[in-house]
């Protein structure tokens, strides 16, 4: 099997990442926000989304943290995710790589009327 | 059924991925499921998770093996990276065995649909009988038969069970002194001859009850009562797994969770039931309301249930503890929500409470009790009233009886909903609750 690099991240991964800027969030909350951002485009199985997460993990991009939503000591058996700040990072430059493309198509006039 | 049908989908994947993600991926399905109602969008839901599990099982499989083939590459390369499916031929091939096995999934799980409504073993009709039998442990003296000789009641059972009758009573009626008084009666009539020659177990049932009701006993709540003798009732770990089955069947009464139009969520459950059985779908379902504007609970159809989960439920919509008042339990300090929930985000968002003639006891008590903290509008009927509830003791193989235990402090005014009910804010017919109140939502939130 080919590898893929860091560099540049797959779809998939780097919704996952987008998503945990504003917030930690458990599986289906990811899903859910990645549909969002996507307008529904991406709705992500608990296939593609785990084997993304995990590899986001050994990444060490997010982590993994405390079940929240506890309530009256029952542990709640949720998983959130959080951005570590290697995988802050990593989002912003894959933005402005995205950003850097952008301009280039935005140049060559590959982009008429009023698109972003 | 759809679970379990995705539960065996999953075994496809790896057992290192199972026992990673197996759980998660698991409620990942039950929040999609729950949300995602409907023909079309179940039908959606189904086939991205057969072309998901088609496009990511060769990859999951290629990596168990790829470490034993890459131990002598091992060291030469320690970066971070992603590994996927070559593009060109997989998607191929993934579209093709997705496609496929989609089809073929959504045969059989039409085929199941129609299967599960028409069996009698697994159907809506085995669902009714499987509550009718948690329903029998409240009401098994009335529907089991008795076996035992009803008509040879002895002095020494007599004796026994009116000893147990006045200890109870003196233990755990709501007021002592009347507690006290009663069961002295008790043993002064027994001592004195009073139930001699009573050996019709029934004819004993009645007499005793209508003498603890005449000594100013709770007139409905206190009774004393021929119970079936032992061995013929359902033992509590059956009971207990009965309504565990009928909880799973039926969503824990959940029967809609979703965000309306306008950002509005709207949570229709039909009880408030254990949460030592629904707490994580009750969670999961205040979870996925959680980033709504404004909630309607819809308990137009609700007959009560648990206080504790009432109280779990109203914790999410306090940002600190609220006293929560329970006319069924002392006050104690577990009486105040577990508030704030962390990460919720419904503590200061409006909230709607549908109700109709028919919404009685738990569902009276979450209505009452926000409409008393001013923390919810109650839209519908008044409600049934009905607010207390005695514990039954059994005495023995043939005897038990029940007894109004407790008394909690109401903050909010002399007295609760009981026979009265719970009078709406908003009064339209329950039918026109929901549009009521969500016209109700929709201007408060344009408002801001």
């Amino acid at each position: 099997m080919p590898k893929q690099k860091l560099s540049p991240l797959p779809a998939a991964a780097f919704q996952i990442l987008l998503a945990l800027v504003d917030d930690d969030l458990h599986g289906y909350g990811i899903m859910r926000n990645v549909a969002e951002q996507t307008g529904g485009r991406m709705r992500l199985g608990p296939g593609t989304l785990y084997t993304s997460v995990r590899t986001l993990l050994e990444a060490k991009l997010i982590e993994e943290i405390e079940a929240r939503g506890n309530v009256k000591g029952h542990e709640e058996r949720r998983r959130y995710y959080r951005l570590t700040p290697t995988g802050r990072k990593l989002v912003r430059s894959e933005a402005e790589r995205l950003a850097d493309l952008l301009r280039v198509a935005r140049a060559k006039n590959v982009l008429r009327g009023e698109y972003v | 059924m759809s679970e379990k049908l995705y539960s065996l989908l999953l075994r496809l994947f790896p057992s290192e991925f199972r026992q990673r993600f197996g759980e998660e991926s698991i409620q990942l399905f039950r929040d999609r499921f729950r949300e995602e109602r409907g023909f079309w969008l179940r039908l959606r839901l189904w086939a991205d998770l057969i072309c998901d599990i088609a496009v990511t099982l060769p990859y999951e499989h290629v990596r168990v093996q790829a470490p034993v083939a890459e131990t002598s590459l091992a060291g030469t390369t320690r970066s971070p990276s992603f590994r996927s499916t070559p593009r060109g031929p997989t998607l191929f091939v993934a579209l093709f065995v997705g496609g496929a096995v989609s089809l073929a999934m959504v045969c059989i799980v039409l085929m199941s649909i129609r299967y599960v409504d028409r069996h009698p073993a697994i159907g809506p009709a085995a669902l009714q009988r499987a509550l009718n039998s948690v329903g029998s442990s409240v009401n098994e003296q009335s529907q089991v038969p008795p076996v035992f000789d009803a008509s040879k009641l002895d002095a020494e059972e007599r004796e026994r069970v009116i000893d147990a009758a006045a200890l109870n009573m003196r233990e755990h009626y709501v007021d002592r002194s009347v507690g006290q008084r009663v069961a002295d009666s008790l043993l002064a009539q027994e001592r004195n001859g009073g139930y001699d020659g009573i050996t019709d177990a029934m004819a004993f049932a009645d007499l005793v009850t209508h003498q603890m009701q005449n000594m100013n006993a709770d007139a409905t709540l206190t009774y004393f009562q021929q119970i079936l003798p032992q061995g013929t009732g359902t033992p509590a770990a059956e009971r207990l797994a009965a309504y565990t089955r009928a909880m799973e069947q039926s969503d824990c009464t959940f029967e809609t969770v979703q965000i309306l139009q306008h950002n509005v969520g709207y949570f229709k459950l039909n009880s408030f039931p254990d949460p030592s059985v629904c707490r994580a779908r009750a969670v999961s379902a205040m979870i996925a309301l959680n980033h709504a504007d404004a909630v309607i609970f819809d308990l137009r159809d609700n007959r009560g249930g648990f206080p504790a989960m009432t109280a779990l439920i109203a914790s999410y919509l306090f940002d600190h503890p609220e006293y929560w008042y329970n006319p069924r339990e002392n006050t104690t300090e577990h009486s105040w929500t577990d508030s704030p929930v962390r990460g919720n985000r419904l503590a200061d968002k409006p909230v709607y409470i549908l109700t109709s003639r028919t919404t009685i006891s738990g569902a009276e008590q979450f209505a009452y009790d926000l409409k008393m903290l001013k923390r919810a509008v109650i839209v519908g009927e008044r409600t049934a009233g009905a607010a207390h509830a005695g514990a039954f003791f059994r005495i023995d193989d043939h005897f038990g009886m029940g007894i109004t235990e407790v008394q909690a402090i109401n903050p909010f005014s002399k007295s609760n909903w009981d026979d009265v009910g719970v009078e709406p804010d908003v009064k339209v017919d329950a039918a026109d609750a929901l549009n009521t109140a969500e016209r109700l939502a929709e201007a408060k939130l344009a408002k801001k």
